[in-house]
């Protein structure tokens, strides 16, 4: 009997593993990946909270799952899929298509460009940067100086840049940003000891397991500083530090301070390119602008179409735990599909 | 029972400055007033958002309200788009319709507006002309512009103005056609109504306070709440 | 600083500004304390660019002034502007160019508002009617002076005599440029340039060969404030923002400062004044201010206007080391002359203020 084949679109931590699973369980994959490897956004990070263990650890121990059974096609993104029945005609764009059972799409997130949020300098003021810059000199292990090529003595962290912000359109929270700026800030203070670190932000969302004793740990050993104050806008001085105006809402009182460098938390978008692939087969969109998925509580790796599937963060925001986790899910969801059992007969009043 | 909270809310420039709060604080940041007074944009606005009365009530009778320079900063970095210079227009506006004005040191200088502001609109159809800025009410203007009123006939002519002139031109003389329609239209939309009770309202706590009003600018009062500052506005930093 | 971050936001700010048949309408401030501005915009628009150009004597004050100082009702001010669109509607004009900036951040909340809130439009048509039996149509277009000139700089580059050009040293002027807070903080779509960094001032210095420098507290407020300065016991509130500036535009040396709104020149001319009285203190060199100039009054001079006839010997500061940098040609011995070419005397001397003559 001929295998079932699930196209998997999108070559990202959550792609690789729910590849790897679907493969194990007997069916044939395609894993389509626009960029030429694997691995995704995880590529550019190198540690990862709370942890602090690396990135590449992480991927490493997925891509073990990449059996020769997965076909894997890199450098390649999908042209055309139209649905006949219960199967999907596949087109890829080196040529090749695949008759597929069922489409996986894990197509992933892109981050919020800070260049919208005018009023922060990205891209204009020098020694404004974003979490995402920073991460890339971790892990291309230079050394983090301004772009004068001195020591920074003060860093400043601004916390939701692009998130929970309805003049760039966003309202959603990423989730991960928090966490995110205090790993950073530890992480600097392990190369600077002497420097002083301060995190503006609004609310400190450290919902994960040992979120909250990373952050106590980050104030208490490396003796970061927290204000709460949401930054209003900052500035570029004569020597080219950067001028700071927030107000310190918990004595209420505007403040104006200079820092070296200004990293910007930058949020999750929707990856504005799979515009195209739900163009394709007709997914919907959620009122975040991620896909929507078919209920929030219980079919979140279920679309609108059926036979297409979602894993990772074209849904929404999420960690990487939680992206490996949704992942798998999505494997076992197609697979009650393809193998039509029982379970994937249930019903509930749609929540999406 | 007051009903200032949903007064407040019949206010077109309320709804549409104050949505919901989160305190990030973006607007205090800005704030021009917030520099230099005690005050604090985000808490005014999140007092307004509590609902509770006898605060609001508080705030009317404030000086705090009067403090905010209209320069609109705030309606440009709130994240939830709110503009907390709105919600002083509302309150201010609140407070002078329901009297609470007259409790404080700022919203006693209303009266100085309306007199000179105010009561020029009517007279000759402009906000601000030469004449209003009288160099004794205003040593800030400099000696250039004393020397400018002095001359200012012949030196309004030398720019091309239409000095009290008939027909087009700078600072001409606005026909009474004019000014008759717009003292219709204060009649009918209620400034007329705004400016009486002005009047009325500090002629009021201008007797209790021993101080004699009577027209124009040259009264105990009317010297009083133009010129006295009690020094306690500033937040000094 | 990366200019093209700042070019890449310009492109995404930019707004249709009509090419002719302008109905303009006046400025109380301006009016009052640079009459010769805008009798430049008049002559520039007619004479230099060939545009049909329009007023009538009988349009009044918006209120914005009132309106701002919370002694007019918001309903009272909807109608008088009702009544000022009316006006054009009769005269056949539909660009709408008001001269102030608050009337022009004024006429946008107003026409927001219609446009969210029909009902209210409609409420205020009925005002207009019973009090005055005019009918209205909204403009075509509401545009501030200024972006006709951001829209024609290159134009008047063209015929421009001189530019903003140290003609000892060949270099740019360095040239503070500020916005009127009621241009483009509440409706930054409605700004060339947007909110952050508007350009309608940048765009005709640098069209006119100077250089716009950023400097801290570039967008704060000069300090207006309404109430703040029309009552004399809160002036302070209004010399301190002024004051801000001043102090964080220093380290960059200005050459002069460029603004849009009919306040913000007073404000930041007669405020240097005042800071000099109190604290001694100048921002220029030698002892001197740093100039004001309106978008109107920089246009006249590179256009070779008389500065006296532009209104320049009414600024508190002192223009002429400036227009000797530019290598401007005037006359100084015009400066204290009447209409008739009469001597009027002279303003008393400041204390601490250099003056040149």
């Amino acid at each position: 009997m001929n295998k079932k084949v699930v196209v998997v679109v999108g070559g990202g931590i959550a792609g690789i593993e729910a590849s790897a699973f679907l493969s194990y369980m007997g069916f044939e994959v395609v894993l389509v990946e626009k960029e030429n490897t694997l691995g995704g956004h995880v590529l550019n990070w190198e540690k990862l909270f709370p942890t602090m263990r690396y990135g590449s650890e992480v991927l490493d121990f997925l891509l073990q799952g990449i059996s020769p059974k997965v076909n894997v096609y890199t450098c390649c993104e999908v042209n055309s899929i139209s649905k006949k029945e219960h199967q999907f005609f596949v087109e890829l764009s080196n040529g090749e298509n695949f008759i597929s059972d069922a489409v996986l799409v894990t197509t992933g997130y892109d981050l919020f460009d800070a260049r919208i949020k005018e009023e922060y300098g990205y891209g204009i003021y020098e020694n404004v940067f974003t979490s995402a810059d920073l991460e890339m000199i971790f892990t291309a292990k230079k050394t983090l100086l301004t772009k004068q090529n001195k020591v920074p003595l003060k860093i400043g962290f601004v916390h939701c840049v692009g998130s929970r912000d309805e003049k760039v359109g966003n309202v959603y929270c990423s989730k991960v940003c928090c966490v995110t700026a205090v790993k950073q800030s530890i992480e600097i203070k392990q190369i600077y000891p002497d420097s002083e670190i301060y995190c503006f932000y609004m609310d400190l969302r450290m919902y994960g397991m040992h979120f909250e004793h990373l952050y106590k740990e980050a104030q208490e050993k490396y003796g970061v500083h927290f204000i709460r104050g949401r930054l209003s806008e900052c500035f570029e001085n004569v020597d080219k530090s950067i001028l700071v105006k927030v107000e310190d809402t918990l004595t209420g009182r505007p403040l104006k301070m200079n820092v070296d460098i200004l990293v910007l938390m930058v949020g999750f978008v929707p990856r504005k390119s799979t515009k195209k692939i739900a163009d394709l087969i007709g997914l919907e969109n959620g009122r975040n602008g991620f896909f929507k998925t078919k209920d929030q509580h219980t079919l979140t790796n279920v679309s609108n179409i059926p036979g297409v599937f979602f894993a990772g963060c074209c849904t929404s925001p999420k960690t990487i735990t939680n992206t490996i986790t949704d992942a798998r899910a999505a494997a076992s969801t197609i697979a009650s599909y393809l193998l039509h059992h029982e379970i994937d007969k249930r019903t509930i009043n749609l929540a999406p | 029972m007051t009903q200032y909270f949903k007064t407040l809310q019949e206010d077109i420039r309320f709804r549409e400055g104050l949505s919901a709060c989160i305190n990030c604080g973006t607007c205090t940041a800005i704030c021009a007033a917030a520099e230099f007074y005690q005050y604090d944009p985000r808490q005014i606005v999140d007092i307004v958002q509590s609902r509770n009365e006898l605060e609001i009530e508080e705030l009317l009778k404030s000086d705090t309200i009067w403090y905010c320079g209209e320069c609109m900063s705030c309606k440009t970095r709130c994240p939830r788009g709110n503009t907390p210079g709105l919600v002083i227009m509302a309150l201010r506006t609140l407070s002078q319709d329901s009297g609470l004005f007259i409790e404080s040191e700022k919203g006693r200088q209303q009266l100085a507006i309306k007199r000179t502001i105010g009561e020029w609109i009517l007279k000759t159809g402009y906000c601000v002309s030469p004449e209003l800025i009288n160099p004794e009410m205003h040593p800030e203007q400099g000696p250039v512009w004393k020397w400018e009123i002095d001359n200012i006939r012949t030196l309004m002519k030398k720019m091309g103005a239409n000095y009290q002139g008939d027909g087009p031109g700078a600072l001409r003389k606005i026909p009474e056609e004019a000014l008759s329609e717009l003292k219709s239209i204060f009649d009918i939309t209620g400034a007329t109504q705004r400016f009486e009770k002005i009047e009325n309202d500090s002629s009021k706590k201008a007797e209790e306070m021993g101080l004699k009003l009577t027209d124009g600018l040259d009264n105990p009062y009317m010297q009083y709440i133009y010129k006295h500052n009690s020094q306690n506005h500033h937040n000094n930093q | 600083m990366l200019e093209e971050g700042k070019k890449r936001i310009w492109a995404e700010y930019q707004k249709a500004v009509p090419d002719n048949n302008y109905y303009f309408v006046r400025s109380c401030i301006r009016q009052t304390f640079f009459p010769g501005s805008e009798q430049a915009f008049i002559r520039i628009i007619r004479n230099e660019l060939g545009k049909d150009i329009y007023e009538t004597p009988y349009h009044t004050t918006c209120t914005g002034i009132g309106y701002h100082s919370d002694i007019i009702p918001f309903e009272t001010t909807m109608t008088v502007v009702a009544r000022q669109f009316a006006l054009m509607t009769e005269a056949g004009y539909s660009n709408y160019i008001p001269s102030c900036i608050t009337s022009f951040g004024l006429y946008t909340e107003v026409l927001e508002t219609w446009h969210h809130f029909p009902e209210i439009e409609a409420h205020i048509r009925e005002n207009l009617w019973k009090a005055t039996k005019r009918e209205f149509k909204i403009p075509d277009n509401l545009s501030h002076p200024s972006d006709i000139f951001y829209h024609f700089r290159k134009n008047i580059a063209e015929k421009a005599k001189y530019s903003l050009v140290d003609i000892e040293s060949g270099q740019p002027l360095n040239v503070v440029e500020h916005i009127g807070c009621h241009y483009s903080k509440m409706f930054p779509g409605k700004g060339i340039g947007g909110a952050e960094y508007p350009c309608v001032l940048i765009g005709m210095i640098e069209a006119w060969g100077g250089n716009a420098i950023d400097y801290p507290e570039r967008r704060h407020c000069c300090g207006f404030g309404f109430r703040q300065y029309i009552v004399q016991s809160n002036r302070g509130y209004s010399v301190s923002c002024s004051r801000k500036k001043f102090e964080s535009m220093k380290p960059y040396q200005p050459d002069l400062i460029l603004t849009n709104c009919p306040g913000c020149p007073m404000f930041l001319d007669r405020w240097q004044y005042v800071i000099s009285e109190i604290e001694g203190k100048t921002y220029g060199k030698n002892n001197q201010g740093i100039p004001v100039f309106t978008y109107e009054e920089l246009a006249g001079l590179i256009l070779g206007y008389d500065p006296w006839e532009l209104g320049l010997q009414l600024h508190q500061i002192d223009c002429e080391p400036l227009l000797k940098k530019m290598g401007i040609k005037y006359n100084p011995s015009e400066k204290y002359l009447g209409y008739n070419r009469e001597y009027i005397g002279k303003p008393e001397i400041t204390k601490n203020l250099f003056h040149c003559c």
